[in-house]
């Protein structure tokens, strides 16, 4: 029997979301077996900027909530040996908004956090380090870094 | 003289009948649990169940005075009740039980209907929360009591109208993850823990061992190196205790834990790859000589108090050493088998600061002085047996009340006690139920009984068999368990399917429904699948609009007050004009029908 506030909550970003997102993004909860939603696992995907290197394309992440949001931040995960300097191996994002101990903040919704991390693609924190690959390139080696991103852009470049 | 002619005096001969054909159910027989099933079989009740989960433990007896040393192993609920016989004035029928409470098999919804009150006497949010939202669906009274050092509080709900458990945010203690404890510390207080609550308990602490939550651990990470090395440095360490009677112990503990342990982790690769390694401290060949010389001059023992001196790396091997070399005199000479870390034992402080200061040195974290590391290592609250005795007291006291004749609930009081000097007990009125409260403020609950030939209806039945009963006007969705929605404006997929079909709808299961037109208020039913044929029974209730109330806004923050844990306080919302109804969906589908 699970806290109401999160499932309410949940749906509410649902509704939030169907009322007003950000142009070129997507969000919805996953499907189970028995034809349900689970609103605790969404697939999102992220536009980079246009005008960026991240550009022309749309990431997926998996957005995972626990039963304890609000209070806790969701998780969220680009797929596994995404190219990002705070994108940990596994794929799990780096950033202050979804940290506990840092900036997170019961308030913040569905559609700022997808906001943040799309500004997080071009916006690398060089401080916080999640993977050493792409931490490094971007670091010392700028031209790999670019052709990496650009590479990855291919990958996930919108059909149309 | 009767055994109850002061009951009788001061509860009035009417008011201790109705206790004495009272059934009261307690939750948790530990540190409240004890003292307050002694105030309950005192003060008359007819019947009490008692539910724990737990076995007794020797950090137990210090203040949990119903067990004694040969009730150590044994389940707590069967010894509680054993224990109170010989004080048992009122024949008081007991009736224990050995389980959690949250168990929906052992315990489900209809069990709870048998008490006339319910007495929180628990450690946990989890559990606390659990009961607070069966009280909310049987509506049935529920005293709640906390303690946390010399706070404490109790607090009455009378569901729907008084504050629930969940109208007032708690603050949720800060944990760390195991793996930043026990593997990858990066802050002072991380090596701190790991010292007090780690490696203090498994050297010196018999009682309280702390096993390595495997499930926690197996969340966490998913290297299972990490969690074998882990698992074996524990298993390491209770091997290490059993030296303890040998004079090179404190030597082994050194070379144990800041030398092997971290050759071990630096072989784990991937855990250093974007972080600094750990240094080896490489005591047998650079720090034994020069610390034997240390040793061997007395003088150098106003080292050990001196709690504002930044230590150097030797001076801090000093002072471990010798706090080793003290408490395994405690242990061997003295039989001491279970020291408990206190702040003011100068040879567990000494033990936990320098094992700290050792870490972080391995870890490159900034050393610190005793006196800080004593504040962060007091920090964490001891259980209080007064504390308890005094809840107690007051748990069973505030709830006599309800069993007056001229009772209402507006009277309910809620109560805090203190170690400050003008608040050591002060009392307030509960406060109506929060609108903002998910758990009561926002939603009604009533019980669905259904017989499971039912179960052939279709979602899209079940959909108009609600709106229709409770008068939603428009669209509503409609979820399940933890979080599974089956049906909402932008997913109809279900529509036509058999409720059978949906494998989460089933029995202890809750349905929410909310109105997606925010007009009424959210409705829980739980499922109670019932024999016999074409039961399909909706509770009557009566919604009530749906409070206004947006997301939290931005500056709003936790409520981190540091008093009592469940602060009384209540925050009006102003009510504001509903948005204008948008669609009509459902409601066509009814005109169809
Ligand atoms: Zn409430």
């Amino acid at each position: 029997m699970s806290l109401s506030l999160c499932k309410v909550r949940l749906q509410e970003e649902r509704k939030q979301w169907r009322k007003d997102h950000p142009f070129g993004f997507y969000a919805r909860p996953k499907k189970t077996a028995d034809g349900t939603l689970d609103l605790t696992r969404w697939d999102a995907g992220i536009p980079g900027k246009s005008n960026s290197l991240w550009a022309e394309a749309t990431y997926p992440v998996t957005i995972t909530f626990s039963d304890e949001y609000p209070s806790k931040p969701p998780k969220v995960m680009f797929p596994p040996g995404f190219w990002h300097p705070n994108v940990y191996p596994s794929g799990t994002v780096c950033l202050s908004i979804l940290n506990e101990s840092q900036d997170w903040r019961p308030a913040i919704t569905l559609k700022q956090i997808v906001l943040g991390i799309q500004e997080l693609l071009t916006n690398p924190n060089p401080d916080s380090p999640a993977q050493e690959p792409a931490w490094k390139a971007f670091s010392k080696d700028r031209a790999t870094y670019e052709k990496k991103v650009k590479e990855q852009a291919k990958k996930y470049a919108n059909a149309t | 003289m009767g055994k109850d002619t002061y009951l009788r005096k001061i509860l009035g001969p009417e008011r201790l009948s109705k206790i004495r054909a009272s059934k009261v159910l307690m939750v948790g027989a530990g540190g409240i649990g004890c003292e307050l099933l002694k105030d309950l079989l005192l003060s008359g009740f007819g019947e009490i169940h008692i539910i724990d989960l737990d076995t007794i433990t020797l950090s137990n007896l210090n203040r949990q005075f119903l067990f004694l040393k040969e009730d150590i192993d044994k389940l707590k609920s069967l010894i509680v009740a054993k224990n109170v016989q010989s004080f048992n004035y009122f024949d008081c029928k007991l009736i224990p039980y050995h389980g959690n409470v949250m168990d929906t098999k052992a315990f489900p919804l209809e069990w709870y209907n048998q008490f006339d009150y319910i007495y929180n006497a628990l450690d946990n949010l989890e559990a606390r929360r659990y009961v607070n939202k069966i009280a909310l669906f049987l509506r049935k009274p529920l005293m709640e009591s906390g303690t946390t050092g010399f706070d404490g509080q109790v607090q009455p709900i009378y569901p729907y109208e008084t504050e629930c458990f969940d109208c007032l945010e708690k603050a949720t203690p800060q944990t760390f993850p195991v793996c930043t404890i026990r593997s990858t510390p990066s802050k002072p207080v991380h090596c701190i823990v790991w010292a007090k609550e780690f490696l203090f308990q498994q050297l010196f602490s018999f009682s309280t061992l702390q096993e390595v939550l495997q499930d926690q651990l197996r969340g966490e990470t998913d290297d299972s190196e990490e969690i074998d090395r882990i698992n074996k440095e524990a298993n390491e360490l209770f091997a290490l205790k059993s030296l303890i009677s040998q004079e090179d112990f404190p030597s082994q503990v050194i070379r144990k834990i800041y030398d092997e342990d971290i050759e071990k982790s630096l072989r784990l690769e991937t855990l250093w790859k974007n972080r600094e390694k750990p240094q080896v401290l490489d005591f047998e060949n650079t720090y034994k000589g020069p610390l034997m010389d240390m040793l061997s001059d007395a003088s150098n023992e106003s080292i050990l108090s001196d709690d504002a001196r930044s230590c150097t790396l030797l001076e801090i091997l000093y002072i471990f050493w010798v706090s080793i070399v003290r408490l395994q005199k405690r242990v061997n000479e003295n039989q001491e088998l279970d020291i408990l870390f206190d702040k003011d034992d100068e040879d567990t402080l000494n033990f936990v600061s320098a094992a700290a200061n050792l870490r972080s040195h391995a870890f490159h974290i900034d050393l610190q002085t005793k006196f800080d590391i004593k504040q962060i290592a007091g920090n964490i609250i001891p259980a209080i047996a007064t504390t308890n005795a005094i809840i107690s007291g007051f748990s069973d006291l505030a709830s006599l009340n309800y069993w007056n004749s001229n009772f209402e609930t507006k009277h309910a009081k809620t109560t805090f006690i203190s170690i400050k000097e003008n608040k050591r007990a002060t009392s307030a009125a509960v406060g109506p139920p929060s609108k903002k409260c998910a758990s009561c403020g926002q939603v009604s609950r009533g019980i669905a009984n259904i017989s499971k030939d039912m179960l052939k209806m279709t979602v899209q039945d079940l959909l108009l068999k609600i709106i229709k009963k409770y008068g939603y006007g428009d669209d509503i969705s409609l979820l399940l368990g933890q979080g599974e929605l089956i049906y909402d404006y932008d997913f109809d997929d279900n529509l036509e399917s058999k409720l059978a079909d949906i494998k989460s709808f089933k029995s202890n299961e809750i349905l929410l429904i909310q109105d997606e037109e925010d007009n009424w208020e959210n409705l829980e039913l739980y499922l109670n699948f019932v024999d016999g044929d074409s039961i399909f029974d909706l509770p009557d209730l009566t919604l009530r609009p749906k409070p206004q109330v947006e997301l939290p806004k931005e500056d709003e923050d936790k409520n981190d007050d540091n008093g009592p844990e469940l602060e009384a306080g209540f925050i009006e919302i102003d009510d504001e004009d509903e948005p204008p109804a948008k669609k009509r969906k459902i409601q066509e589908e009814i005109e169809i029908l």
